[in-house]
């Protein structure tokens, strides 16, 4: 089984691994390890803080495999885009440029900097081994954080964000970069990043072009860019889509790369997650044998620190033939010691199929 | 011997013919007789001291008086961008700059601007192909300086002049195919008439009005930026001679340049002198005084409004008092007593 927790300093060599194998564009991820470091250290304070309103705090998770304790799998969420600073994107915008008496109307695509999602909740981080691509895990990566959002709602805005990387060929060179960054660098953008020192994307922004970028006086390749996912974001951008994530008004000022944005609320695993309390009375072998009732889940425990989340499948009711206590939910012994949780402690709960979470009869 | 004076109701007909020859980019010199005829009221108001500060249109034809026949118009626009905007890019730069990161890069960039409003505009320069010869373009265009000196309380204290800038032979401006055909798909030459029939702010409208990195538009238009048409340079010549200069403002179509300069600071404004006509001499006695001393050729103008009359002859100025040969003297108009306005053609031989 894997279970989802919150990094810790024992796990610096295996994320060091992981951060050496991720693609250009984890720019959260980065192949340093006192950067590294850094980050476990800042996510461990803010899970331990008491926090009342979100501010420089950054969670960073890790997917175990609970067996054999190898880390395959990372994601984090910002609690504030761009605290203390801002957090710069490009908006799209339609400028109508139109005259009655020419009898003209032209719509003029132009993107702007802006600063629209700063203090947004940023979702981040996101890696999982290649070899857990098809599974069920990628979801668990992602949508675990909502979990931990929904039970922490003073951590966290009331909207998120996620970047998602832009198209690039094989040596990272960025159509969008060359036309717009470029012009303005002189150089590509992984080593104005690395110039910057891995300090916060600002600093490079601030030198970006502040003025509005009409795009019809980009070239063809730039143009083209604008908006489009990198084929490696495939995978974590789908899954937010699936979650209601908006990906048509913000790019990457960088890359071009789609910025996706969604009020928490709308947001599908947000809605559907309901919080319940714990009866272990469901037989272990249920996870391994076709249970009727049973609903296959990513379940959480309601912990800050001591986060879990796994995937398992739950009845709903307080077990087999109940089905009348909406507030009770049913996992085995072996998932409640995965979580950390015993008969009566809370939990939340949300299909992990969430389009057919009527199909076992569930009342979600 | 030609002669420059405002603009008559009946040299409608002679001056249609006269436009027939302009090119593309001519913009304010349209081939389009109502327009045309509507110019000359607006200047007849104009000099007829009716017109609105807005509308003010002071139009001169070049006629050769020998022949009885107009061979160039030039014009001053009281004060532009008084009725509808007036639009030209500011090229300025913007610096970005990162000691750190040892960057340092400079990109010229055009800022969408009002700044000419208000200001008055040399205009609508044409001369008829067969007289592009000798002296003529040269008065033609500095004859609009001396009216400016005889009445300069008339105009603004910014004078400025736009410039045709580069397209090639077939009316295509590299500036307008990077730039303008993107937000306005038509032909330069068309954008080019609607200016000059009068609605360039409804073809501005449809410009972009942020600020343009020049380093997004293609490497031709990029070189255009300020440069003047071939045929205009030596205009451009002409007018930087008199202290004209290009502070960074360039068309929104074509990108050619637009001078300017102080009223005050044009070179005929502030060097030109007036007198009394003392006396006039028989045109022989002129030609013979000419290759003896080889003086300097004058521009000379009367001080009417409405008859405001300019040539060009030889002068012998004591004091306050000139003496002026006979057929300039017919020229434009004056007799012995009568004020003219006097500077040497050419800058470089002005005191």
């Amino acid at each position: 089984m894997f279970v989802l927790r919150p990094a810790e300093l024992a796990d610096l060599p295996q994320i060091e691994s992981i951060a050496a194998r991720s693609a250009i564009g984890i720019t959260s991820l980065p192949p340093d390890r006192d950067r590294l470091a850094d980050k476990i250290a800042n996510s461990r304070y803010s899970f331990a803080s008491e926090v009342d309103m979100p501010g420089e705090e950054a969670y960073f998770f890790v997917l175990e495999n609970a067996s054999s304790g190898e880390l395959v799998g990372t994601s984090g969420i910002a609690a504030a885009a761009g605290f203390h600073d801002r957090f710069y994107s490009y908006r799209n915008e339609i400028i109508v440029h139109a005259s009655q008496e020419l009898k003209v109307s032209n719509k003029i695509h132009a993107l702007h900097l802006c600063h629209d999602l700063t203090g947004f909740s940023l979702l981040t981080s996101f890696y999982i081994d290649p070899a857990y691509v098809d599974s069920d895990l990628p979801d668990l990566l992602s949508r675990a954080r909502l979990l931990y959002v929904g039970e922490q709602r003073q951590r966290f805005a009331d909207k998120l964000a996620a970047e998602n990387p832009g198209v690039c060929d094989a040596e990272g060179r960025s159509p969008f970069w060359d036309a717009v960054g470029r012009r303005f660098f002189n150089m590509d953008y992984p080593q104005a990043e690395q110039l910057s020192g891995g300090r916060s994307k600002t600093f490079i922004a601030e030198l970006m072009p502040q003025y509005p970028i009409y795009v019809p006086l980009l070239p063809a390749a730039a143009k083209l860019a604008i908006g489009q996912l990198h084929p490696d974001g495939e995978l974590p951008f789908s899954i937010l889509m699936d979650e209601g994530f908006e990906a048509d008004t913000y790019v990457d000022i960088f890359d071009g790369g789609p910025t996706v944005e969604a009020r928490v609320e709308t947001l599908r695993s947000i809605r559907l997650q309901r919080r319940m309390t714990v009866s272990t009375n469901m037989p272990d072998l249920a996870e391994t044998i076709e249970c009727e009732e049973a609903l296959v889940s990513i379940v959480a425990n309601t912990k800050s620190q001591g986060f879990r989340s796994t995937i398992a499948p739950v009845v709903v009711g307080g077990g087999a033939g109940a089905g009348n206590s909406g507030d009770k939910v049913s996992i085995s012994r072996k998932v409640a010691r995965l979580l950390n949780v015993d008969d009566g402690d809370a939990v939340r709960v949300v299909p992990l199929d969430a389009g057919n979470h009527r199909l076992k009869g569930a009342s979600w | 011997m030609v002669i420059v004076r405002p603009i008559r109701a009946n040299d409608l007909a002679p001056l249609l013919a006269l436009v027939r020859d302009t090119g593309v980019g001519l913009t304010t010199l349209p081939n389009n007789e109502a327009l045309l005829r509507g110019r000359i009221e607006a200047s007849l108001a104009t000099f007829a001291g009716t017109a609105d500060k807005a509308d003010e249109q002071w139009i001169f034809v070049m006629e050769d008086i020998t022949q009885a026949r107009i061979v160039g118009i030039c014009a001053i626009a009281g004060a532009v961008g008084l009725r509808e905007p007036w639009y030209s890019y500011r090229v300025g730069t913007v610096v970005h700059a990162s000691r750190e990161l040892g960057i340092f890069t400079r990109t010229p960039t055009l800022f969408l601007s009002n700044d000419h409003t208000g200001a008055s505009e040399l205009c609508s320069l044409f001369l008829a192909p067969d007289y592009r010869v000798g002296r003529n373009g040269a008065l033609l265009s500095k004859s609009r300086l001396m009216f400016m000196a005889q009445f300069r309380e008339r105009f603004a204290a910014k004078v400025i002049a736009e410039l045709r800038g580069v397209s090639d032979t077939s009316g295509r401006s590299p500036f307008w195919e990077s730039l303008g055909r993107h937000f306005f798909s038509m032909d330069f030459a068309e954008a080019d008439y609607l200016t000059g029939i009068g609605k360039k702010s409804f073809v501005a409208e449809l410009m972009p009005k942020h600020p343009l990195y020049s380093s997004f538009l293609s490497k031709e238009a990029q070189a255009v930026i300020g440069e003047t048409h071939e045929m205009t340079r030596p205009a451009r010549r002409l007018l930087e001679q008199e202290g004209f200069r290009f502070e960074g403002h360039v068309d929104i179509f074509d990108a050619g340049p637009t001078l300017e300069s102080d009223l005050v600071d044009i070179d005929v404004v502030r060097k030109s002198t007036t007198h009394t006509v003392a006396g006039i001499r028989d045109n022989s006695a002129e030609a013979s005084a000419d290759s003896a001393s080889a003086a300097p050729l004058m521009l000379i103008s009367n001080a009417h409004l409405a008859g405001f009359r300019v040539g060009l002859g030889c002068c012998k100025i004591a004091n306050d008092k000139v003496v002026i040969s006979a057929d300039i003297a017919k020229a434009i108009g004056v007799e012995v007593g009568d004020a003219v306005r006097v500077v040497a053609l050419s800058p470089s031989e002005r005191a």
